[in-house]
């Protein structure tokens, strides 16, 4: 009696053990934001005209600040999403990309098509003019200013790295930091999408 | 056999259900809730220098908004943060800095050398109050007006009819707190104690208390 009894406990506990783990709350890559409020709305231009991130309601957007000459952390990160993308597979569908440009001298709509394209195809890209790209990346808490390098490139731009996604909602969600992987992003993807 | 298997089954079902709730309801773990990003800027400080948003990464920011000429409230604001700064040391801070941030709403008169001056007659250390102006009214209306939710106008006799708003920001430029109309009670307590409470997760959010914390987030276990 007092052996089934130890028995069915311990059955227990590892059956709980093992439910634990595989059906642990999901602990997220990126920094979780409460936000009471949808995040803030913008219409900017992209390659077919104007881009607002109200258009993709009931889409997760991923939304990130960059210029195509950006030598390093742009491509990185943007190549990062790419790959994450492709990793979800046809949950990528209901993942939209967004790319706003910090350099409304250099990069035209045509220009950013052209750059997005390289790391996923639904990636696009938009621009406006230098007040409105202040403003919503302001909002978004994104800094950035013209470096005068002696790069023989040009002018590089120093900008906040981090990747946002909005959720279906158009709620700010999570924040990533740079330098968050490939399997980091599909992980908190895959988590989004099922909700 | 199978008897107890479901009985011990219940029985622990219940023991954690019993700890969720007790969790939530003895809150042992108080958070700030993450309320949205604080706007990026790129001001001009007293000292005439340049001033960014990202220099304040991995500090903690009270921001305030005011204009040097400004009548009675103001004196509230100031006298709040002179308090909170003089009790910084109840704090169990863990290092971590405490910087305050005031942005001018009357760009046009508040210049640098104004700031200067008016930094000096509050006896502020330059190094931990930092006031800020800029030259682009249209963005600093976004930065305030948009992005820290604080309302200001200017009045037809060049005095302004504002807000007094105290914003709590963390390390990772996330909006912690908001206190608004607080000038009416002192909200120096509150700060105070709500720089604990962000300085506490700081420090204990590594390995498994980490989780914990996150389920404080979870469950809305907020820090009164």
């Amino acid at each position: 009696m007092k052996i089934k009894f130890l028995l069915s406990f311990f059955a227990t506990v590892l059956g709980l053990a093992v439910g634990f783990y595989f059906f642990r709350p999901h602990t997220f890559h990126g920094t979780v934001i409460q936000s009471p409020e949808t995040s803030h709305d913008f219409t900017l231009t992209g390659i077919n005209g104007n881009v607002s991130l109200s258009d993709y309601r009931g889409k997760l957007v991923l939304l990130y600040f960059g210029y195509t000459f950006c030598p390093d952390i742009c491509p990185a990160t943007l190549a990062n999403v790419g790959q994450a993308l492709k990793q979800i597979g046809s949950n990528a569908d209901d993942v939209q990309t967004i790319m706003i440009s910090l350099d409304p001298q250099r990069d035209t709509p045509e220009k950013l098509a052209e750059y997005t394209a390289h790391f996923h195809p639904s990636f696009i890209g938009v621009t406006g003019t230098q007040e409105q790209l202040d403003a919503v990346a302001s909002l978004y808490g994104i800094f950035y200013q013209v470096n005068e390098g002696s790069d023989a490139t040009g002018y590089l731009i120093d900008h906040t790295a981090t990747l946002l996604v909005i959720d279906r909602e158009g709620f700010l969600k999570l924040v990533f930091p740079f330098g968050v992987t490939v399997d980091e992003i599909a992980d908190d993807l895959k988590y989004m999408l099922r909700q | 056999m199978n008897k107890y298997l479901l009985n011990g089954l219940y029985g622990l079902l219940g023991m954690i259900m019993i700890s969720a709730i007790a969790f939530k309801i003895v809150q042992p773990i108080k958070v700030l809730p993450r309320l949205q990003l604080a706007p990026a800027f790129n001001l001009i400080d007293q000292n005439g220098q340049q001033f960014i948003s990202e220099n304040l990464r991995g500090q903690f920011v009270i921001f305030t908004f005011t204009y040097t000429q400004c009548p009675e409230p103001c004196f509230e604001i100031n006298e709040t943060i002179q308090e909170v700064q003089s009790r910084l040391g109840e704090v169990q801070l863990e290092g971590i800095p405490v910087t305050f941030v005031t942005i001018s709403i009357d760009p046009e008169r508040d210049t640098p050398e104004a700031l200067n001056k008016y930094a000096l007659s509050l006896g502020a250390n330059s190094d931990q109050w930092k006031f800020g102006t800029t030259t682009n009214q249209a963005l600093l209306k976004t930065i305030i007006g948009s992005g820290f939710e604080t309302y200001y106008e200017k009045k037809d006799d060049g005095s302004f009819s504002f807000d007094p708003t105290f914003i709590l920001v963390d390390g990772w430029g996330i909006v912690r707190a908001e206190y608004r109309y607080a000038t009416e009670v002192s909200s120096a307590d509150r700060i105070l104690r709500h720089l604990g409470v962000l300085a506490d997760e700081v420090r204990n959010s590594k390995g498994t208390t980490k989780l914990a914390y996150e389920a404080a987030h979870l469950f809305l276990c907020y820090a009164p």
